[in-house]
């Protein structure tokens, strides 16, 4: 106890939310939480104004990027139970799939934990887990204790 | 966001103030880095229209975008972003783009970025030059 790293009573549930609910862009999207077995995973609601091609129509590329980057640092957090939120250094979005007007789904892995650095594995599907609309790697750098 | 018009360099600019909806986190006021990344999309994405080779009204689709975050932006500052078209060969485009802080010109992300150009919109399909 007394150890704001690692705070015993929050689970990494309460964390994820809690980062969701401060973070103003993720709140400006939408993005949701939800648990699927020991998996935690976001839910960004289709709305007009975050269609990127409006001929197909389809949603936009960077706001899937948005969800990768979101996706992947609640994972982290949910995992290791962090009480301050990890610091994207870079993101790999691979798009493989248009994105299409419904609802999406991410899920990420945490790949390795380090003291210091942590490597995710994120990606993204609508109707079909099995075929992903886009994936990502991250490199995230973890809060230090005491900081 | 708003397009610089009279932006001097290569590519294209555009300029993002930053916005409480942009918000990494409400303790630090800072750009969130998936607001950047999608600034960065959505702008690498319009400069290919200034390449050149471009044929207008062909469709495209961002096929990878990395980004590295090299420093936080307060949401106080406005974000530059700017994009340049390299190369567009074989329906590929290839595209570097940074975001700077538009006062003081420090770099805060950089992206590398290719897009898939689809066949121009309309009925005639367009052959380009051989």
């Amino acid at each position: 106890m007394g150890d704001a790293f690692f705070n015993e009573a929050e689970t990494g549930l309460m964390c994820a939310e809690r980062h969701l609910e401060r973070a103003g862009y993720a709140r400006f999207l939408e993005i949701r939480l939800m648990i699927e077995g020991d998996q935690l995973q976001t839910v960004l609601p289709p709305r007009e104004d975050l269609i990127g091609n409006v001929n197909l129509p389809a949603l936009h590329g960077g706001v899937l990027g948005s969800l990768l980057d979101v996706t992947a640092s609640l994972a982290l957090v949910y995992h290791a139970v962090l009480t301050n939120p990890p610091r994207l250094v870079n993101i790999d979005v691979d798009y493989l799939r248009t994105g299409r007007v419904l609802q999406t789904f991410g899920a990420a892995e945490v790949v390795r934990m380090g003291r210091r650095a942590a490597n995710v594995r994120a990606r993204l599907w609508q109707d079909d887990p099995e075929r992903p609309i886009a994936v990502a790697r991250a490199q995230f750098l973890l809060p230090q204790r005491g900081v | 966001m708003v397009l610089e018009e009279n932006d001097p360099g290569p590519g294209i600019s555009v300029l993002l103030p930053g916005h409480p909806r942009l918000a990494n986190d409400e303790s630090d006021q800072v750009f969130h880095t998936g607001a950047i990344l999608a600034i960065i999309d959505n702008t690498a994405g319009w400069c290919i229209r200034d390449h050149p080779d471009y044929v207008e009204g062909t469709s495209m689709a961002t096929l990878d975008l990395r980004v590295d975050f090299l420093r936080r932006i307060s949401l106080t500052q406005t974000l530059r972003v700017r994009a340049e078209c390299e190369a567009i060969n074989d329906n590929v485009a290839f595209v570097r783009a940074t975001a700077e802080d538009a006062e003081s010109g420090l770099v805060v992300a950089a992206g590398l970025a290719t897009f898939m150009l689809g066949t121009p919109s309309g009925l005639e399909p367009k052959i380009g030059p051989v």
